[in-house]
């Protein structure tokens, strides 16, 4: 795998593994969830609701709400701003993603 | 509901200035930040995890962050601080609403200080909602506080020094710039040393970045810009123009570049969503990023109860955040009569003298910062301006010709600017290319009126406020 960590001027704390669409990564404590997707090489992080197009993280600083994905099961959630945590699910959101009675 | 005397939205250096100055004066100060940490996003501090081990390596800003964080430690005790908690509205009575952890808590303040930053500005150019296309603010953040490469082969387009210091910041963590697209010319550069005399160590880093970006073998294209982001799934390919001195392509100068990654820097734009909402005085200046707060010496707004400091109220960087900040929590202390007016203006006097020094280098840089017009017609019919409603140029244009003429009535007829980022993606650009269209001043358009909630917020917080 792919991966565009820097190693210089910081020391990274314990690395855990995550699922994302199925596939396991790993993450390091304090990295964002768009972190270990950008450092494995991956940037499509969900499909936009009307037109159906690949959208992947935009602003960086939560703001544009361009990196949406679905975690543990609940979608619209940040991936710039929301922290990897040992076993998280990481799924990509299609649209508005999933809600409750409704699939 | 919470009640205090001193309110300051935002952790950064305008914030963490003001609250300083207002503890040492004696306030009951309550700060609310959306990060963990406070430093705002240019003293953006490491999370949890990561431990800096050559504190050099990530630039003199974090050195001067460092500084500034050690100063607010020292006060930090008699400090009511609300980390991670977004402000998603305000209300006549003096009220504040956050969203924090899910959910809802109500502040009410006698006086309030809104601190809350600039954001990178957004415009629309074919291509620019593909996966790989980053806002250089975006990607700088990646860089130094995540210690992550965007991509493997990075296309810096823009115009300023952001974009000389992200450049040497990828380089200097391993990464690849292929080319750094500036949408100036080489005469900006002078225009910018000949008002920098005297600020040697701002010359200084300029020089440091100019010759690293020299021994990167990285080429600066000087009067060049993005025109196309190109990919069938996301960024292969990136096209650049030579531009006129309106940043208008020349015909037949364009080139494509093998990129997977675009950063795209054309200066900030203020946050301004809490004045705007709290329907404080506000007045536009391209020139500073576009809708700005009016406010009086005091840095207060149209509304005596609320102050605002730093780049929501106009692009002015880092340290000019700091003095402003340190002058509205002085001067809010004082109309919460815990210092007299002299002993108040004997405070602020330095922090005003900084001020005054650097403004004629920050109009230069403001002034090679600001947008042609060129900028404002990269996108076609077919290109998405409003990401969240994914509303394309040609709807607004449709409604332009049928003779919407405010940006309230284009965001009525078309959604523009009502999804999940409430117009900040898309409103600062559409108010420019709207007055192209339109042949109007941007300022008579009119601003999106903001309602609440300012951000995305779980019914179930709502239904608790």
């Amino acid at each position: 795998m792919e991966n565009r960590r820097v190693e210089r001027g910081v020391k990274r704390g314990p690395v855990f593994e995550i699922e994302v669409d199925g596939e396991t990564m790993l993450a390091y404590e304090g990295e964002t969830i768009a972190a270990v997707l950008i450092a494995g090489g991956r940037r499509i992080f969900n499909r936009s609701p009307k037109i159906n197009r690949n959208r992947g993280i935009y602003c960086g600083i939560g703001l544009c709400y361009e990196c949406v994905m679905v975690v543990d099961g609940i979608p619209n959630r940040r991936a710039c701003r929301q922290l990897a945590t040992p076993g998280c699910r990481v799924e990509s959101q299609a649209g508005l993603g999933p809600w409750e009675g409704q699939q | 509901m919470k009640e205090t005397e001193l309110l300051i939205l935002g952790a950064g250096p305008a914030g963490l200035a003001a609250a300083i100055e207002a503890v040492k004066a004696g306030s009951k100060v309550t700060l609310v930040d959306e990060n963990p940490f406070p430093g705002g996003q240019i003293y953006r501090q490491f999370d949890r995890g990561f431990k800096v081990s050559d504190a050099k390596v990530l630039g003199r800003d974090f050195g001067r962050g460092q500084k500034l964080l050690a100063e607010f430690e020292r006060v930090r005790d008699r400090v009511d601080y609300f980390s991670m908690s977004t402000v998603w509205g305000i209300f006549p009575n003096n009220e504040v609403t956050l969203l924090l952890q899910e959910q809802s808590q109500r502040i009410r303040f006698q006086k309030l200080i809104v601190a809350a930053g600039a954001y990178d500005r957004p415009v629309p150019f074919p291509g620019w909602t593909l996966p790989g296309v980053f806002t250089a603010g975006g990607a700088q953040r990646l860089v130094k506080t995540q210690r992550v490469l965007p991509g493997e082969k990075i296309l810096l387009a823009g115009s300023g020094p952001l974009q000389l210091a992200l450049a040497n910041q990828i380089v200097d963590a391993g990464g690849n710039v292929e080319a750094i697209a500036e949408a100036g010319t080489i005469e900006n550069w002078f225009r910018l040393i000949h008002a920098s005399r005297g600020q040697w160590q701002l010359i200084a880093d300029a020089l440091k970045y100019i010759w690293g970006i020299r021994r990167a073998g990285i080429p600066m294209l000087r009067g060049h810009i993005i025109v196309e982001a190109r990919g069938e799934q996301q960024v292969e390919e990136a096209v650049i123009a030579e531009v006129d001195e309106n940043w208008r392509p020349k015909p037949g100068r364009q080139r494509t570049l093998i990129v997977d990654t675009v950063c795209v820097g054309y200066g900030f734009t203020p946050s301004t969503g809490i004045t705007r909402l709290a329907k404080c005085e506000h007045q536009y200046d391209p020139l500073q990023g576009g809708w700005l707060p009016v406010r009086g010496k005091n840095m207060e707004t149209s509304n005596p109860d609320i102050y605002a400091a730093g780049d929501c109220t106009g692009i002015a960087g880092s340290m000019a955040a700091i003095d402003e900040g340190r002058i509205a929590g002085i001067a809010a202390s004082c109309s919460l009569e815990k210092i007299s007016p002299t002993e108040a203006d004997r405070r602020a006097e330095p922090s005003r003298q900084r001020l005054a020094s650097r403004k004629p280098l920050l109009q230069v840089l403001n002034e090679i910062s600001m947008p042609r017009p060129g900028l404002f017609e990269l996108a076609t019919d077919d290109t998405i301006v409003c990401r969240c409603e994914e509303i394309r140029l040609r709807e607004i244009s449709e409604v332009l010709l049928q003779g919407a003429v405010s940006m309230n009535e284009v965001k009525r007829l078309t959604r523009m600017g009502m999804g999940n980022c409430q117009g900040r993606m898309c409103a600062p650009a559409l108010q420019e290319i709207i007055a192209l269209q339109k042949k109007m001043p941007p300022a008579d358009l009119g601003s999106l009126t903001p309602r609440p909630p300012l951000c995305p917020v779980p019914l179930q917080v709502l239904q608790e406020s």
